[in-house]
């Protein structure tokens, strides 16, 4: 390693990292290194669902998630992108079964039309109108915002670590951090298996792994990894545009562009682990489930499946924002299953924030002390 | 063109059946592979690559390689060189990744 020191390290090169460190570098800090111990995107970033969704139940997360679509919607552009990060607008339709789930739709829907986020509200025909082959079977109503959409992880990933090299920064990959040295409350280095980089401020973009690296600075962070598993089937034409979504039954499904679904359900009891391992359980319910709410899709054959890690935190959302007691120590994890939709805004955030010392969009309700003060932040809409 | 003589391996007659590609009425022997049919027919390009175009014909014969992938009685993706033929078989070249029937 030829660099001794950075002015900024961040930790993890899954998407919310990768974002950082170009924003990062955007703003002016010319001596950024990320460090990945895998490659960029190999860890949760690679393994979701893909979805970019703005319906959601708490005011936070509907303008993080309206903010990151727009930077989404000039993507290619913004991060000079040739391939393309495949963002599709193709809508998210959100299926409701209860009256009571219904009336929290109806409260989301009013709070995020006040938020400049078009969401409509629909009869379980109405939603048929949208996926002409829905099963309607129990359900009360169904919304739907045509600005969501989904996006490739892999892609955006490399476009933000692309363009943060083109700036300055430097990936290091195959790197792992073994330590965080930290004296009189400040950091003083990260201590990676290739070499010491002394500097005074990191970011920990470590996903699951978040807690682990909170630790080596002395940090006490509550973050767990959850297996959460996903299955992909053979390509088929166009003929599902939207994701479809249930929290009654705890599943979404999309059709990506090149024209397999890609699904995934949760599964009840699943412990805090690092487990990415598939399991055939999860093949079962996910393809009875499937085949009960979008009955064709019983004819498509599972091509693969895999398993990835949610970075769950005790509320279910997002940890930004630095650390006290120790200087220097900013967090972006904790995301619960809804990061890469927001990884664009989280990026332009924790760089104003640790650049400017304020960001744009305020996060301060995220940081790690909201556990302490009580004031945790919940979120009525989350899957999986 | 059909093998009707092989040192080792024996092909006991089977009952002749009709069925159809792209509209076109063609004969083979039920329960060969519907791409062992087709290609005695005279059928060599069996799909397109749905990123090229470029044809794509019988190639590993063990349902592994996607290359003779069809559209059969309506379902697409179907691997032809390991599908059994049947009498009355609607065989049909697919447009690009095939359409998913939804009814």
């Amino acid at each position: 390693m030829n660099r001794k020191s950075a002015d900024i390290v961040v930790i993890g090169g899954g998407v919310v990292g990768c974002a950082t460190a170009f924003e990062l570098a955007r703003l002016g800090c010319k001596n950024v290194v990320l460090v990945e111990r895998n490659t960029i995107a190999s860890g949760s970033t690679g393994r979701c669902g893909a979805g970019v969704r703005q319906q959601f139940g708490t005011e936070l997360n509907c303008v993080l998630a309206r903010e990151a679509v727009r930077i989404f919607e000039h993507m290619d552009e913004y991060l000079d992108y040739e391939p393309g990060v495949e963002f599709r607008q193709s809508g998210y339709l959100m299926l409701a079964y209860s009256d009571q789930q219904w009336e929290q739709f109806q409260r989301n829907v009013e709070l995020e039309r006040s938020l400049d986020i078009d969401v409509k509200m629909l009869t379980p025909e109405g939603a048929r109108e949208i996926v002409p082959f829905l099963d309607l079977e129990g359900m009360v109503g169904a919304t739907f915002c045509q600005t969501d959409g989904h996006a490739n992880p892999f892609h955006t990933a490399f476009a933000y670590a692309q363009a943060a090299k083109r700036l300055g920064a430097e990936i290091l990959t195959h790197t792992s951090v073994m330590d965080i040295e930290v004296e009189n409350n400040k950091i003083q280095a990260v201590v990676t298996d290739k070499g010491r980089i002394a500097t005074s401020a990191v970011v920990n973009c470590a996903g699951a792994y978040s807690a682990k690296i909170a630790k080596m600075a002395g940090i006490d962070l509550p973050v767990w990894g959850e297996r959460h598993q996903i299955l992909i089937t053979e390509p088929v034409e166009a003929m599902m545009g939207p994701m479809v979504i249930s929290f009654h039954h705890d599943f979404y499904c999309q059709q990506t562009p090149h024209g397999s679904f890609i699904m995934g359900i949760g599964m009840p009891g699943e412990p805090k682990s690092f487990n990415i391992r598939s399991s055939v359980d999860f093949l079962e319910g996910m393809a009875n489930t499937v085949m009960k709410i979008l009955p064709p899709l019983g004819n498509l054959r599972v091509v693969r499946q895999w398993a990835g890690l949610y970075d769950m935190s005790p509320d279910a959302q997002p940890i930004l924002g630095e650390c006290p007691p120790i200087e220097g120590f900013y967090n972006a994890n904790g995301f619960s299953g809804h990061g890469f939709m927001v990884s664009p805004i989280v990026g332009q955030a924790m760089a104003e924030l640790i650049i400017l010392g304020k960001s744009s969009v305020d996060i301060s309700k995220l940081d790690a002390g909201r556990f302490e003060r009580g004031e945790l932040v919940f979120e009525p809409a989350v899957v999986g | 063109m059909r093998l009707k003589e092989h040192p080792i391996l024996d092909f006991p007659a089977g009952r002749e059946v009709v069925f159809t590609f792209d509209g076109k009425e063609l004969r083979g022997i039920e329960g060969e592979p519907i791409a062992a049919a087709l290609h005695a027919s005279g059928v060599r390009v069996l799909r397109h690559s749905p990123v090229s175009g470029r044809a794509r014909g019988f190639f590993c014969a063990i349902g592994n390689c996607s290359s003779c992938l069809m559209t059969v009685d309506g379902m697409p993706n179907v691997r032809v060189c390991t599908e059994p033929l049947k009498e009355g078989m609607v065989v049909e070249t697919q447009k690009g990744h095939g359409h998913l029937p939804i009814d």
